[in-house]
């Protein structure tokens, strides 16, 4: 019964400062003033998830303003703005900004491996221990592309007006690791959700 | 089922699961459960490695508590073997 205690009492510092109820209306009130945002400058394109190496120290999205057929080329490491000049074509601006991943991708401990299993081990820590937002992570890597399964997931889907131009949080939290692992740009291509079984697609740019 | 709950559940499967064994073999030195109970509990604490750093912490010092405790005991036992 004490060893049962003190393990309880060590556990008990893990339960959040902050009630979920009230993380939840901060993150939803965000993601919908982003997606008016996006919603309201006609961007249809999906965002390009962009290691901290090429977006001013901070893993962050790029939302393209154009259509951009292909993979996305950048001229070079992005400066800290919102509003950013990405390529050398003239209408070459999108929107950098902050995501769900930015932020859970500061939470890791050390940077990602660019292996699988270093890939995985990251997304583990991160979705299943400190985030208790699922029960377990698999990752495949297929060239050019990378598939994530995520059993047990307890992220909700984001709203309605986000989902449309947004990705979402779990999607974004991976592909935001992904491209911290691989010091690339990751877009999510496909998700499909089946009960509490979450599957991401995402690719390489 | 979240991890914690998973951890919690498995800390006391083993425990009730050690006290029935022992007590099926006719151990009845406390030295015997308590070395087992620590045994148990440390190898549990080791295998779930997906749990925050805050908490991580916190068994680290539970363990090494328990490890004392253990210590402890051989020290004891030691001390009575050679008396």
């Amino acid at each position: 019964m004490l060893i049962m205690s003190f393990i309880l009492l060590a556990l008990a510092r893990a339960v959040p400062r902050l009630p979920p109820e009230v993380g939840r209306v901060i993150m939803e009130t965000g993601m919908e003033n982003i997606a008016a945002v996006v919603e309201e400058l006609g961007i249809s394109q999906k965002p390009v998830y962009l290691p901290s190496s090429l977006a001013g120290g901070r893993s962050r999205a790029l939302l393209p303003l154009r259509e951009t057929p292909g993979a996305l080329r950048l001229a070079g490491p992005l400066p800290r703005r919102f509003i950013v000049r990405y390529g050398s074509e003239p209408d070459d601006v999108g929107l950098l900004v902050t995501t769900v991943g930015t932020v859970a991708v500061a939470m890791l401990e050390s940077a990602p491996g660019n292996s699988a299993s270093e890939f995985e081990s990251a997304l583990g820590s991160l979705l299943v221990g400190r985030l208790g937002a699922a029960d377990g992570v698999r990752a495949t890597v297929t060239n050019p592309g990378i598939q994530v399964e995520v059993r047990g997931s307890r992220v909700e889907a984001a709203s309605a007006g986000a989902a449309g131009c947004l990705d979402s949080s779990l999607a974004s939290v991976i592909a935001a690791v992904a491209a911290e692992a691989w010091d690339r740009p990751f877009v999510v291509v496909g998700e499909e959700r089946r009960g509490a079984r979450h599957t991401i697609r995402l690719e390489m740019q | 089922m979240r991890t914690y709950n998973r951890f919690v559940l498995s800390v006391a499967g083993v425990l009730m699961l050690t006290t029935v064994v022992l007590a099926a073999v006719g151990a009845d030195s406390l030295g015997v459960y308590y070395s087992v109970y620590v045994l148990g509990a440390l190898i549990i604490a080791q295998a779930f490695v997906h749990v925050s750093p805050r908490a991580r912490q916190g068994l680290n010092l539970v363990s090494g508590g328990l490890f004392v405790g253990f210590l402890g005991m051989v020290l004891a036992e030691a001390v009575r073997f050679l008396a």
